[in-house]
């Protein structure tokens, strides 16, 4: 009994820590896990770091779902619960639908920025640049369920995102981020410094017209987000983002990003074929 | 061997637990702007085609409309990173295969279904789990 007890426990962590189960690339191991006295994977075990000293982030991520909303409902449907409190003094939980889910009164939209968040509500979101094969902005990879692979090396990180085949750089080698009207992108320019065991991460020069989320709370050219990175343990990944962007908001305002590591597992690719752009704008 | 048994009921177990856990059916597009949840329907006939592609998966099968004449139906499924992170493959759906398709259809009345259920001739429930999710549901 005690082997059963022994095999299922050892599977059912395997099964949910690794859930690939028939990925193009079969399972292998992560190297570099610490391991218990029973010589599983020990998750709470301490980051690892890198030779200067630093956490490093690297490892495939899966961003943790809120507890479950409705499975198989559309957004007809009541939208789900809100996230559950955080505790005291931490962000609220961004959603992928909602960034601002956690936030009682709601994001602080400017007049105009309420407007457009009304209206593509109203259209079912159809204009999500997502829903035409075009990228997804910082914060939609950051809160949606297709994993992210980090990759820390001295000067830059890179993160590859599953979902769209999105690649974002990160500057760590000391530059400065552009000072003249940079030409605006997607991803925008993003550059990192560590402040202790946190690392910092300011982005500018954004598009006019980015999407934050599946409601549309809007990114724009004004907007500057700044990223809080921490690995307290190694299974955990936490990231704040506040997002200052004077255009579109108030007053600045901060959501936390939980994921967690994947072990044993690889990316998936995904390359987004808009076959026929009218099948995807759907409704006449 | 009884622990072999025993290993197995266990791995069993484990994977149907893993299958059911809550993996994130992710909508690429807004399932709302383009199918109705208030438009349910079920489809039985032979799959004809299997497109393994992003952002989703998608089949063809052949059905008989009420006059009994032959047409050609579009189901999407969720896309192939999804449905291989719960455990399906594309093998899972064989061309000739008769299947049951319980879904929602396309608002502009196209031969579009937006699966929930695909069900096997054998009774076995493959691809669960569709694109309708919107991005929210577990």
């Amino acid at each position: 009994m005690k082997t059963f007890l022994n095999a299922f426990g050892l599977i059912l962590m395997l099964a949910l820590l690794s859930p690939s189960l028939s990925a193009q690339w079969p399972s292998y191991p992560t190297p570099g896990v610490p391991k218990g006295p029973d010589g599983m994977p020990n998750l709470a075990g301490p980051a690892p770091r890198t030779a200067d000293g630093k956490p490093d982030l690297s490892g495939i991520w899966s961003n943790i779902r809120p507890p479950a909303g409705q499975r198989g409902q559309g957004a007809a449907a009541t939208p789900p619960p809100p996230p559950p409190p955080p505790p005291p003094g931490t962000p609220p939980v961004a959603t992928f639908r909602d960034v601002g889910a956690g936030f009682k009164e709601g994001l602080p939209l400017q007049p105009w920025a309420a407007e457009v968040v009304k209206k593509r509500m109203a259209d079912n979101s159809k204009d999500n640049p997502d829903a035409h094969c075009l990228p997804m902005g910082n914060m939609q990879f950051h809160t949606h369920g297709q994993p992210r692979k980090v990759i820390q090396t001295p000067g830059m990180i890179y993160i590859i995102y599953e979902a769209n085949s999105g690649l974002r750089q990160i500057f760590t080698d000391g530059r400065t981020l552009p000072s003249k009207d940079p030409d605006p992108w997607w991803y925008g320019y993003s550059v990192g410094k560590w402040e202790g065991d946190t690392l910092i991460v300011e982005t500018i020069g954004f598009r006019d017209d980015g999407w934050l989320d599946i409601n549309g709370n809007p990114l724009t050219s004004a907007g500057k987000t700044i990223e809080r990175f921490r690995r307290p343990n190694y299974g955990t990944l936490e990231i704040d983002v506040t997002v200052d962007d004077p255009k579109a908001y108030t007053r600045p305002w901060t959501v936390r990003v939980n994921q967690r590591i994947m072990l044993d597992t690889e990316l998936i690719e995904f390359i987004c074929e808009d076959r026929d752009a009218t099948h995807y704008v759907g409704a006449k | 061997m009884k622990r072999n048994a025993l290993f197995i009921i266990a791995a069993t177990l484990a994977v149907l637990l893993c299958g059911i856990s809550s993996q994130t059916v992710f909508a690429h597009h807004s399932f709302a702007a383009q199918y109705d949840r208030n438009k349910p329907a079920t489809l039985t006939g032979p799959v004809t085609k299997l497109d393994w592609i992003n952002p989703h998966a998608r089949f063809f099968m052949d059905v008989k409309d009420a006059g009994g004449k032959i047409v050609n139906w579009e189901v999407e499924l969720a896309a192939p990173a999804m449905l291989i992170r719960r455990g399906w493959s594309r093998a899972d759906l064989k061309i000739g295969e008769n299947v049951t398709v319980n879904g929602s259809l396309a608002k502009d009345g196209s031969n579009l279904l937006n699966a929930a259920t695909v069900t096997l001739s054998d009774g076995k429930k493959v691809f669960a789990g569709s694109s309708g999710g919107d991005g929210t549901n577990p």
